[in-house]
C-alpha cells in the first residue's frame, strides 16, 4: 500500500466536496445560527431593555441550536454519505480497485468531512458569536467562554460523524435510521433521570459546557433540565474512547462487507 | 505460458440466486473475449476477480496471489467498470491525477501518467471540461484512460463498447488491440458477438452462470454453424424468389412473414447463402430492401448451443 494513501484519500474528497453541491447546502443550513443571531440582533434594536443580555443569549439560544440540532444534521448528512455515496453514484469501484487499502478510503473521506463540517461549524459558531456579543469583543472571557463551547461542538461533531459513518457502512436506510437516533433518542434521552441519560452522546457533551460545572445555567437553559454532569475529564475520555470505537468498527465492516451495487 | 488469471471451481450466489458456478478459467496474457447474454455471469466472473466481491466458493488467485482485500495486487491491475459512473463535478484531468494518487505516484509522475493517458484515449483537448459536460464516447474513453493510466499489467473491460456510436467503437477497439501489443492481459466482455470476434479469437462463452465453451472463436462458430440460421429478406417479389431458393439445397423451411413483402427461410450454410443470394436477387430483377439474420444474435446462439 502507497505510504500516503490515506493523504491521497483525505486529499481527493476534500477536494471533491469542495466543488460539491451538498456543501453549498450545508454551509447555508450551518449559516442558520448567524440568521438567528441576526434575529435577535434586530430585536434588542427595538427592545433595548431585554432583560437577557447577549452572553446569555448566545449560551443557550445559539449553543443550545447548534449542539441539539446543527453538529447532529452536519454529522448525521456527512457521516452516512461516507460509503452510501459511493454506491448510489457507483462510484466506489474506482476506489476499491487502487492500491489503497480499505481502513485508508474510510479515515481519509471521514477526516476531509471532518475538516468541512469543523470549518462550517467555526465559521457558524464565530460569526454569531460576533453579533451576539458585538460590545463585549474586546472581554476575553467571553472569547474563552466561546472558544470552550466551540471545543464541546468539535467533540459532539466528531464522535457523531464517527457513529454515523458506522452507520453508512452496513445499513441501506441509514439516513432514516440517524434521523430516528438523533431527534430520537439522543433528543429525548438526554433528560431522563438517572444513569439512562449516559447512553447519549449527548450527555456527555452536555457535562462539558460551563454551565453543567459552575451551576449557573443562565436564565433559559433547558439544556441542563435533569442533567446529572458526567466529570469533565470521563466525559472527553468517554467521547474520544466512542469516537475511536466506531471508526475502527466502521473500517472493520468496510473492509469485511461487499458491496452490491443496485441495478 | 504461465497463467495470469487463475479460477478454481469458482461460485457466487447473491442470497438464493445463483451469479457464477463451478468457473475454473486459466486466462494467459493477450486478449481474452468473455463472452454472454445479459445476465449470464459476466459482471460477477469480472467483479470477483478485481476483488470487488468475494467468492462464496472457490479460489481466485492474480499473477499467483489471491486478490480479496490484496491491495498489493491492485496496483498491477485496471479495471474499467461497465457502469456509468463518476465524480460529475471533476473535469477529466482532475479525475485522472485524483485517482492516480491513490497509488502513491510522485506529483510529477502522476502528471506524465496523467497526460498520457488523456493523449492515448484522443481525450488531451477535453482534459479540463467537467466531466459531466462530456459525450458518452468521451466518457467510455475516460473509464479506459483511468483503467490504464498507471500502466497495469492487467486491464479488465466490462463491456467497454456499450452505447458507443461504430466510430467511437473502432477507437475504443484500437485501443484494446494496443495494448496486446504492449504484451499485456486484457479481458473484455461483452454481450455482442461481433465486438468480440473484432478484438479476439480466444473466447469463453458463459450462461446461467457456467462456462459453456471456451478456446478459438473459430471452435465457437463451428459449433453454432451446426445450427440452422434464419435469414430474413424483404424484397419486392417474396413470391418469386421463394420458387428461386427451393431448388437449392442449402435452403431448408421457407416460410411467408411477417408482412407482406418478406421472407423467411433457413439454412445451415449462411456462407454458401450469402454467396449466390446477391447473384440471385440481381439476375431475377427483385428489388431487396433489407437482408436480416434475426437469430444472429448471442441469445439465439446460446438457445441453440444450450439445445433450447
Amino acid at each position: 500500500m502507497p505510504r500516503n494513501a490515506l493523504r491521497s484519500v483525505f486529499s481527493f474528497f476534500f477536494f471533491i466536496g469542495r466543488k460539491a453541491r451538498k456543501t453549498r447546502v450545508f454551509f447555508l443550513i450551518s449559516g442558520l445560527p448567524v440568521l438567528v443571531a441576526l434575529v435577535i440582533r434586530a430585536s434588542r434594536l427595538f427592545a433595548p431593555r431585554l432583560p437577557v443580555d447577549g452572553p446569555s443569549l448566545f449560551n443557550n439560544v445559539i449553543m443550545a441550536f447548534d449542539l441539539q440540532f446543527l453538529i447532529l444534521v452536519l454529522a448525521l448528512f456527512y457521516g452516512t454519505s461516507i460509503v452510501s455515496e459511493e454506491l448510489e453514484g457507483k462510484t466506489l469501484t474506482y476506489l476499491t480497485t487502487r492500491p489503497a487499502d480499505k481502513t485508508a478510503i474510510v479515515l481519509g473521506k471521514y477526516a476531509a468531512y471532518g475538516l468541512f463540517l469543523l470549518i462550517m461549524l467555526t465559521a457558524s459558531v464565530v460569526l454569531s458569536f460576533v453579533v451576539m456579543n458585538i460590545e463585549r469583543l474586546a472581554d476575553p472571557d467571553a472569547w474563552t467562554d466561546m472558544l470552550g463551547g466551540l471545543g464541546v461542538l468539535a467533540l459532539g461533531l466528531l464522535a457523531y460523524l464517527a457513529f454515523f459513518t458506522l452507520i453508512g457502512t452496513f445499513l441501506k436506510k441509514s439516513v432514516l435510521f440517524g434521523l430516528f437516533f438523533s431527534f430520537g433518542w439522543e433528543n429525548v434521552v438526554q433528560y431522563f433521570p438517572g444513569s439512562t441519560q449516559k447512553f447519549t452522546l449527548m450527555h456527555y457533551l452536555k457535562s462539558l459546557l460551563p454551565a453543567a460545572s459552575t451551576g449557573s445555567p443562565g436564565k433559559l437553559s433547558f439544556l441542563m433540565v435533569g442533567l446529572q454532569p458526567s466529570p469533565a475529564a470521563a466525559s472527553i475520555a468517554t467521547l474520544l474512547v466512542l469516537t475511536a470505537g466506531f471508526l475502527t468498527a466502521a473500517c472493520l465492516v468496510f473492509n469485511r462487507k461487499e458491496y452490491i451495487f443496485e441495478e | 505460458m504461465t497463467a495470469v488469471i487463475r479460477t478454481q471451481s469458482l461460485s457466487k450466489w447473491y442470497g438464493n440466486v445463483l451469479g457464477l458456478s463451478d468457473v475454473s478459467l486459466e486466462i494467459e496474457p493477450g486478449i481474452t473475449g468473455l463472452l454472454g447474454p445479459n445476465g449470464a455471469g459476466k459482471s460477477t466472473f469480472l467483479k470477483l476477480i478485481t476483488g470487488q466481491i468475494k467468492p462464496s466458493i472457490g479460489t481466485v488467485s492474480i499473477l499467483a496471489e489471491p486478490i480479496w482485500n490484496n491491495v498489493r495486487t491492485f496496483a498491477k491491475l485496471g479495471f474499467c467498470p461497465e457502469q456509468d459512473s463518476f465524480y460529475e463535478d471533476m473535469t477529466g484531468w482532475e479525475f485522472l491525477t485524483r485517482l492516480l494518487s491513490l497509488h502513491g505516484f510522485s506529483a510529477a509522475e502522476i502528471e506524465a501518467r496523467a497526460e498520457r493517458a488523456l493523449r492515448f484515449v484522443e481525450l488531451a483537448k477535453d482534459k479540463d471540461r467537467l466531466i459531466r459536460g462530456y459525450s458518452r464516447g468521451m466518457r467510455q474513453r475516460l473509464k479506459v484512460a483511468q483503467a490504464v493510466a498507471h500502466d497495469p499489467q492487467i486491464i479488465i473491460l466490462d463491456e467497454p463498447l456499450n452505447g458507443l456510436d461504430p466510430l467511437g467503437k473502432r477507437k475504443v477497439i484500437r485501443l484494446i488491440k494496443d495494448f496486446k501489443e504492449a504484451g499485456k492481459t486484457v479481458i473484455v466482455s461483452s454481450h455482442v458477438l461481433p465486438e468480440i470476434e473484432a478484438l479476439t479469437r480466444s473466447i469463453v462463452l458463459l450462461h446461467q452462470g457456467k462456462i459453456l465453451a471456451q478456446g478459438d472463436i473459430h471452435y465457437i462458430r463451428d459449433l453454432i454453424d451446426k445450427h440452422p440460421h434464419k435469414i430474413s429478406v424483404m424484397c419486392s417479389n417474396p413470391r418469386r424468389l421463394a420458387a428461386r431458393l427451393v431448388g437449392e439445397p442449402s435452403v431448408q423451411n421457407i416460410q411467408f412473414g411477417p408482412g407482406p413483402e418478406t421472407i423467411v427461410f433457413e439454412t445451415r450454410d449462411r456462407d454458401v447463402i450469402f454467396g449466390f443470394l446477391p447473384r440471385l436477387v440481381v439476375d431475377n430483377a427483385i428489388d431487396v430492401e433489407e437482408i436480416t439474420s434475426p437469430d444472429d444474435n448471442l441469445q439465439a446462439v446460446f438457445d441453440y448451443l444450450t439445445g433450447k
